[in-house]
């Protein structure tokens, strides 16, 4: 896929209307492991024929002390030989200890051996796949003990460590931001442009004095704004639209791809003002 | 020890275990990974969240997942210990039932996510002697998944899909259930109980002589090799 376009996250309700209308979209991104079955690899197969697709994992746990699981690896390794998709990307975060899972993107402490440690685990995972990862930023709620640096020093040391790249997502960024009282610009301004290879963006709620990323809304005005921002600081990047709870009519994601695509219609004719 | 291992241990403690209040950030993933959990289980067994309701069905899922861990970064595989909890849960002793509809409602969740088969090899099978069939042991594609009940569980299921009414159409006697992949999809059905043995033996390893023990069934293996019930063969002796 040449350029920034604009993708959505296909969730399974959406599935047959999107192979019945086949909207103009750039590639679509889906949760990995709800493909890792014969029959649902056979069904994104199809919709492999009409778009690029994008593999988002929540289950590989890259953060946790507990070793990588290799069952898991095989089937993601399984899953993108056959897609043969995009980009293949999980999140900076561990769901898992002592072999118990909490299937959340729980958050990490940002001290130099957690830096370390996810870093010697994400270039494990990118051997096995044999292609690089991209990781993402994730929204959090409390901290996981002091940390020695900020967020965007730690999501710059792990990618330089592993030689990942970075699926930066702005929504997270704007709610880590308000949760912990940083300034979002600074942490735009923290990260190298060279690292980013993809936005995501989507909705939160406030709950009481936080805000909690529910994928269920629509991209908030503050994130819109940011968003303006990452693409003046950083440039344009495949971007997505990710909607995962109480999901609405199709047509109101292409909305929001539509206003994605917008905003960076407009950065480029900014930048070249 | 790791200090990040230290760090990680103390969190899922006292997400998972620590009783009463927790703070603001702590509540909010407790309540996430709550919802997760109860979400893949109600996905997962629909039929007996309608016969419980959903009162009942979110304190036992609720409680299951205090005492059965997910094993998986995969949440479709969670949820394997359901019926044998719910065998085991005191609330749930009145509807004798129910274990046995949440097994069925996991072999149709299990037989959705089993691999795929290569065609049956009837090239293969036309280079065998007639004479020497009974020696062949016959694969059973990765779907197929056998269950047997003192009750009727094929109709409770159905009676308690979405837009029925919850009146089986049988409500007693037992059950003897084949469950296998249709176009993507599990497929369960009521067979007679001489065919479920059958299938069980082919099932278990016997050799097509053994598993017949002199019945004959020819049109029956003809069917389920059509159907893809039967997907292969193995001529060589174990």
């Amino acid at each position: 896929m040449g350029g920034a376009g604009v993708g959505i996250g296909l969730r399974a309700a959406h599935h047959r209307e999107i192979l019945e209308r086949r909207p103009a979209l750039a590639f679509v991104e889906v949760h990995s492991e709800n493909y890792f079955a014969a029959p649902a690899a056979a069904s994104l197969e199809a919709v492999r024929d009409d778009y690029e697709v994008s593999l988002h994992g929540v289950g590989l746990s890259l953060g946790s002390s507990d070793p990588l699981d290799p069952r898991h690896l095989a089937k993601l390794d399984a899953l993108a030989r056959r897609i043969e998709p995009l980009f293949v990307s999980e999140h900076l975060s561990w769901s898992s200890i002592d072999g118990r899972h909490l299937n959340e993107l729980l958050p990490l402490p940002f001290t130099r051996e957690a830096a370390a440690h996810v870093a010697s685990r994400i270039s494990q995972a990118q051997e096995r796949l044999g292609r690089a990862l991209l990781v993402e930023n994730v929204s959090a709620y409390c901290a996981l003990g002091p940390g020695e640096m900020s967020e965007w020093e730690f999501v710059s040391e792990v990618a330089r460590r592993s030689g990942c790249r970075l699926l930066l997502d702005v929504n997270n960024i704007h709610v880590n931001a308000t949760n912990f009282g940083f300034d979002a610009r600074e942490y735009l301004e923290g990260i190298d442009p060279a690292l980013v290879a993809q936005f995501h963006l989507g909705g939160h709620e406030a709950r009481g004095a936080l805000l909690v990323d529910t994928h269920g809304a629509r991209v908030a005005d503050t994130v819109w704004s940011l968003f303006g921002d990452a693409l003046a600081r950083i440039g344009p990047r495949p971007t997505l639209i990710e909607w995962d709870t109480a999901l609405p009519p199709l047509d109101v994601l292409l909305g929001e791809a539509h206003a994605a695509q917008d905003a960076i219609r407009h950065s480029a004719a900014t930048a070249a003002a | 020890m790791s200090t990040l291992a230290a760090a990680q241990r103390e969190f899922a403690r006292s997400l998972l275990e620590e009783p009463g209040e927790a703070r603001a950030g702590l509540a909010v993933y407790r309540a996430s990974v709550g919802a997760n959990f109860a979400a893949a289980l109600a996905a997962t067994y629909p039929a007996v969240r309608r016969l419980v309701g959903e009162a009942f069905f979110a304190e036992a899922a609720r409680r299951f997942a205090v005492s059965h861990a997910s094993a998986s970064g995969d949440l479709n595989e969670y949820g394997a210990g359901f019926p044998a909890f719910l065998a085991a849960y005191p609330h749930a002793a009145a509807l004798a039932y129910l274990p046995d509809v949440a097994r069925l409602e996991w072999a149709c969740h299990d037989s959705e996510s089993a691999p795929e088969a290569p065609d049956f090899d009837f090239q293969g099978l036309a280079r065998i002697e007639p004479a020497r069939y009974g020696e062949l042991r016959l694969l059973l594609h990765p779907s197929v998944r056998l269950l047997e009940s003192a009750h009727p569980i094929v109709a409770i299921r159905e009676a308690n899909a979405p837009g029925r009414d919850g009146t089986p159409e049988r409500v007693e006697g037992p059950d003897y259930v084949l469950v296998r992949r249709v176009d993507g999809r599990a497929a369960a059905s009521s067979i007679a109980e001489g065919q479920w043995r059958l299938l069980a033996r082919l099932a278990s390893g016997d050799t097509l002589e053994t598993a017949l023990g002199g019945e004959p069934s020819g049109a029956a293996l003809a069917a389920w090799v059509s159907q893809g019930i039967v997907s292969g063969f193995t001529a060589c002796a174990r």
